[in-house]
């Protein structure tokens, strides 16, 4: 570990320490990923670790300071499984579009598909390898192994309807893991994507976040099997440039999906290195990685760069930009944050665009 | 930005469609001719079942479509300008692209431009060995105008990019300039765009045009609807991507099996099933167009 990561992480420890000891209440949240126009946006910003108040940051720029560990797991072998709820269902969509089919018009749910069977060992994944968890006194590193595809399941028995609740995403996740047999739960995450016309109630109601990830406990979610790390993925084109669209591929069609690769693998990653989503519990701290304020590798990197379409994000260092996947095949992301980079000080990376000197 | 001052209603013209896209022929057909109907097939002297039959498509003739320029309400949450093979009256008509304004007049915005995607016409046969043609009608200001005159010289800029197999993939582009003077309020830019070889024949999901209209002066550069401003495809009438599949004993066609098509004859060899009845089925697909399926029984004897 380097010298500056080693103060980031005992001024984090302890923050932690003074956190427990002032006995306050935490409030539980998932781990949002705001749009565009939100990245400052209180009400989406992750639990504070402790008490020393930060601001939000900067829309556009990477948020500084290296993440810690905090003691939770991480995801050493990550599977990752995609469920489409509903996507089949009547009324899902509200258009069909020739030579695509009716359960997909737009082919989002092919391109999340593909993305997350194209992503194992790119050189944007294996960006985390440097982070781990501690068992025993040894530090196991995150893997960036070829294929971290678990499944695919078009879930159209269990009935959606629009504005689902958090607690109707993670009983979803739960029935994900019996289809799926899944059976470790600390390297596995369920992504449950949602339809264009059936979506999560804040999606909907414009709270200002594309997705969340969160980890389900009794508390929070309560009847649901514990130790599920599950992503709550909305519809996000139904939102438009503020989650992602053409913000990379300037065509009509060419970046309408855009979105979809960049929202679900910000999350997907998260989900790696933070799987635990900052949950404490009775003290015990869950989470994995993130930084003094509670941001994971994701949050620190949402939307760099990106304009709007006034200049391509990829002239900005780490800023979103096309990584080419296992398959050859050009998928947009954001960069995700790396305490290597940047001679130890940390920066955004992995997407293509990264600063001359990444660690 | 509506053009604020209009001297008349624009009313929609009725513009001819070109014609050879119309006759939207039948969906393909299959016969089975073999086996025949009922037929008994010993399966000790039949290691392979030989299927086949004749198929029927529609022939791809050159024709084009006409897509019209539309939006639903300029400057409004229900602007949606689309691309329709129909013409009316537009809720956007002479609707204009944002303008940053410097000084008297301004220079149109350079990064401001305005999606047409389709809403229907798809799918389409492109045919790439014809130009795209079209006509984007540039409105500005008169003399009458008491405020300004349009006056300068504007450059209309189009691209157009399909959606290919979920793709979107660049056709082509062109760009126009046009000298807007106060004596005259009408101009209809034509437009010429040679599309990518590559796409020559694909059957397309959609189509977007890109208009970006960019000039010296902010009086001018709304673009006219109500059937002013249109682009015709060159397109062939039916696919030329035909196919006949076959299944055994499931409609369903889960695990259908590829014929080989030679003219409006199929075949295909298939290992013999089990001793019983059974029934083949057949369907032809042309394009994104699978018609209804033949079906036949048969019987597998000792």
């Amino acid at each position: 570990m380097k010298l500056g990561a080693a103060l980031t992480a005992i001024v984090a420890l302890l923050l932690v320490v003074a956190a427990g000891a002032s006995g306050g209440t935490i409030v539980h949240r998932p781990i949002y990923m705001p749009d565009s126009s939100h990245v400052g946006d209180p009400a989406l910003q992750p639990p504070p670790v402790c008490c020393v108040p930060v601001a939000p940051p900067v829309a556009g720029e990477p948020a500084p300071v290296n993440m810690a560990y905090f003691g939770g797991h991480v995801q050493v072998t990550p599977k990752i499984y995609l469920v489409l709820w509903g996507w089949g269902q009547p009324g899902a969509f509200d258009h069909t579009t020739p030579g695509m089919p009716a359960n997909d018009p737009d082919g989002a749910a092919a391109r999340m598909t593909a993305f997350i069977k194209a992503m194992g060992g790119t050189a944007w994944a294996g960006s985390q390898t440097q982070y781990y968890e501690t068992v025993d006194g040894q530090n196991v590193h995150i893997q960036n192994p070829t294929n971290v595809f678990g499944g695919v399941w078009y879930d159209d028995t269990d009935p959606i309807h629009d504005n689902v609740s958090g607690l109707e995403l993670a009983q979803e996740a739960q029935r994900a893991v019996a289809h799926f047999g899944i059976t470790d739960l600390q390297n596995s995450q369920v992504v449950v994507a949602q339809p264009q016309r059936y979506n999560e109630a804040g999606f909907n109601s414009g709270a200002g976040y594309c997705a969340w990830h969160d980890f389900t406990q009794p508390q929070f979610y309560p009847g649901v099997q514990p130790g599920i790390s599950f992503t709550n993925m909305p519809y996000v084109l139904n939102s438009g440039a503020g989650c992602g669209q053409n913000s990379v591929n300037g065509g009509f069609y060419a970046g309408r999906l855009d979105g979809f690769t960049i929202v679900m693998g910000h999350e997907i990653e998260e989900t790696i290195t933070d799987p635990g989503a900052e949950d404490v519990i009775d003290g015990v701290n869950l989470g994995a990685w993130y930084d003094y304020a509670a941001y994971e590798n994701g949050d620190k990197c949402a939307w760099v760069g990106y304009t709007e379409g006034i200049a391509p994000a990829s002239t900005v260092p780490g800023g979103l930009n096309n990584i080419t996947g296992n398959d050859g095949r050009q998928y947009p992301v954001q960069s995700l944050w790396s305490n290597d980079s940047a001679g130890g000080a940390g920066y955004c990376a992995g997407a293509g665009d990264d600063l001359p000197a990444t660690g | 930005m509506q053009k604020p001052i209009r001297a008349t209603v624009l009313l929609a013209v009725a513009v001819a469609v070109s014609a050879g896209l119309a006759a939207a022929a039948a969906g393909p057909s299959v016969t089975i001719t073999s086996p025949s109907g009922g037929q008994k097939i010993s399966a000790r002297h039949t290691t392979y079942l030989a299927l086949a039959g004749t198929a029927s498509f529609a022939t791809p003739a050159a024709g084009a479509t006409r897509f019209y320029l539309r939006r639903d309400g300029c400057g409004t949450a229900n602007d949606n300008p689309h691309l329709s093979v129909t013409s009316g009256t537009d809720g956007g008509d002479g609707c204009g692209l944002v303008l940053t304004i410097v000084g008297v007049g301004g220079t149109a915005d350079q990064g401001a431009f305005v999606d047409y995607p389709s809403s229907d016409g798809m799918p389409l046969t492109l045919d790439a060995s014809r130009p795209v043609t079209g006509t984007v009608d540039l409105e500005s200001f008169g003399i009458a105008d008491p405020l300004a005159a349009g006056t300068g010289l504007v450059t209309v800029s189009v691209s157009l990019e399909a959606l290919d197999q979920g793709n979107g993939v660049p056709v082509g582009s062109d760009a126009e300039t046009v000298l807007i003077t106060p004596t005259q309020t009408e101009y209809p830019v034509a437009f010429t765009i040679h599309p990518n070889g590559a796409l020559d024949r694909a059957d397309l999901s959609g189509l977007d045009l890109r208009v970006h209209v960019e000039g010296p002066y902010a009086f001018s550069g709304f673009i006219g609807n109500s059937g002013k401003s249109f682009m015709d495809v060159p397109a062939w009438s039916a696919s030329f991507d035909q196919s006949v599949a076959v299944s055994l004993d499931d409609p369903s066609f889960a695990s259908a099996v590829p014929a080989r098509l030679d003219g409006t004859t199929w075949s295909v060899a298939v290992p013999t099933p089990e001793v019983g009845k059974h029934t083949v089925y057949a369907r032809a697909t042309q394009g994104f167009d699978t018609g209804a399926a033949a079906s036949l029984p048969f019987s597998v004897t000792k």
